[in-house]
């Protein structure tokens, strides 16, 4: 059915240089990764939204390399998160791997990339905020005066003020760079589906160091799919300034600064995703608790 | 758009709309309604196919995308010696697919069996992506260990022929 419709033009540069001159001329193009969030979208096809362009990142040769060194391995957009756990299982951070792990069939992994996790439009999936509490950086390539420019910036750098990562017009993420971390604490967690429940799903990311009763570096973001990343550095500091183990009425008043911060980014939580977070952030003291009361003296 | 492709054996040249999804191909192009679904977006999990041999869920493949590979799709894998080994592993096991989710579950099975996957979480994590909550995770496991066992002893037979 639907044939007859227009069918949407496919253009597949090969190189970066290509892709450069399809989106100057065609600057109204929508950006094809794995394809696997564009075409679950019940109204996804036939598409009245769907433009008439559609530039297929998959053949640009750049974007699907990956390299290392020492203290960091640097993906291109349209590696898949299959292929991150495969080439890096041993090296990569633990939440990173926990993470795709979540996301579950290889069906899905196999195809999704890391590019398209980041930049899914109008929902969040549990990737950009993982990314943001390892300090990612992600190449950002635009169009300026007529030409392909390419910075780096840090993955917060990228949220907007209601926690949606936001490229610039015709922006496009060539690759990501994730340092490899020493931090002994990593947690990530997910409750509820992404895709079937996204008003009522959580998941959060958390990566520090503990040093005897304290936190060095804590990193922690909240990702509520439908509605966006909640990062903030005061959530960072409010860790820092912790002494574990927790009691029960320190928890209590750690819990109440957090939701101050959360309800000042996002007023349309679902009691459930309040429920939710509690209850995660709860796990994660709680662990916290166990590992300051029982790592070996000369790490603790 | 002009579209080379082949689908169960078959090499075709279809005039399609290019982001079609390859489960609307196959359900309205080549009358296979009755082994792959199109939820629009609701996550069955019953339209996996494989193409270029790998298992996918035929409703995130775009036309574009199977310009030049091969797509066998239950129809035609019922009839080949892999069916067979599952076949095999589902009797030895005693556990079955219902009617709604066999052929979509029973590729998933072949894509494990092929890649001889024992990792009992990734072997669960597959499965999981059908939603149908008719078999048991042990008898899934023991599906697929078994369809392996089945597919090494057929394999070695195989090179042991003059
Ligand atoms: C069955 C299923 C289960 C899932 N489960 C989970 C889950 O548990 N948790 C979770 O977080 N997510 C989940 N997801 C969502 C999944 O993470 C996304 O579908 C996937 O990451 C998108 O990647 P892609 O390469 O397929 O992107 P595409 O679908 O190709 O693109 C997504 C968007 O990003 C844009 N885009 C793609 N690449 C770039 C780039 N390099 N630069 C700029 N823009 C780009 C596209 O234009 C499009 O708007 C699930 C998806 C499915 C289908
Ligand atoms: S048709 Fe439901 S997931 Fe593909």
């Amino acid at each position: 059915m639907y044939e007859g419709l227009s069918s949407p033009n496919i253009h597949t540069p090969a190189n970066l240089s290509e892709y450069a001159s399809i989106i100057l001329h065609y600057p109204a193009s929508s950006l094809w990764a794995g394809g696997t969030f564009i075409m679950s979208r019940p109204d996804s096809y036939p598409s009245r939204r769907m433009n008439a362009e559609i530039i297929y990142l998959g053949e640009i040769e750049e974007l699907h390399r990956f390299q290392r060194n020492d203290r960091f391995a640097e993906f291109g957009a349209m590696v898949t998160l299959d292929e991150i756990l495969n080439t890096g299982k041993a090296v990569l951070p633990k939440v990173l791997i926990e993470n795709i792990e979540s996301i579950g069939s290889r069906l899905i992994t196999r195809r999704a990339t890391i590019g398209g996790t980041i930049c899914t439009e109008g929902f969040t999936t549990s990737f950009p905020g993982t990314l943001i509490a390892l300090d990612a950086m992600a190449e950002v390539r635009f169009i300026k005066k007529k030409r392909l420019h390419s910075r780096w910036m840090q993955l917060t750098r990228l949220l907007d003020r209601n926690g949606r990562i936001m490229l610039p017009p015709q922006g496009m993420i060539s690759r990501v760079r994730i340092a490899f971390t020493e931090k002994n604490c990593q947690y990530f967690t997910r409750i509820g589906s992404f895709m079937l429940e996204p008003d009522e799903a959580v998941s959060a990311a958390f990566t520090g160091t503990l040093d005897q009763d304290i936190l060095l570096n804590p990193r922690i973001s909240f990702t509520y799919p439908s509605i966006g990343i909640c990062y903030s550095r005061d959530i960072d500091n409010i860790f820092s300034s912790l002494r574990f183990p927790l009691d029960e009425t320190e928890l209590g008043n750690l819990e109440g600064m957090v939701f101050t911060f959360i309800d000042s980014f996002f007023q349309g939580l679902s009691e459930l995703q309040k429920v939710r977070t509690a209850g995660i952030l709860r796990s994660i003291i709680e662990d916290l608790n166990v590992r300051a009361l029982t790592l070996p003296s000369d790490e603790a | 758009m002009k579209i080379d492709c082949t689908i169960d054996g078959k090499t075709l040249t279809l005039s399609l709309n290019s982001d079609k999804p390859l489960s609307l191909i196959l359900r309205e192009n080549m009358g296979e309604e009755g082994s792959v679904n199109h939820c629009s977006g609701a996550m069955c999990g019953l339209c996996a196919v494989l193409v270029d041999g790998k298992a996918m869920l035929s409703c995130m493949v775009p036309a574009f995308e199977i310009r030049g590979k091969t797509v066998v799709t239950f129809e035609s894998f019922r009839r080949t010696r892999g069916m067979r080994d599952i076949e095999k592993a589902y009797e030895s096991v005693g556990a079955y697919p219902c009617p709604d989710c066999y052929a979509s579950r029973t590729i998933i099975f072949e894509s494990l069996i092929d890649e001889a996957i024992t990792d009992k979480e990734q072997i669960l994590r597959e499965l999981a992506m059908v939603r149908c909550p008719c078999m048991d995770p042990e008898d899934e496991i023991m599906i697929v260990q078994r369809g392996i066992e089945l597919r090494r002893k057929r394999n070695v037979r195989r090179s042991q022929l003059p």
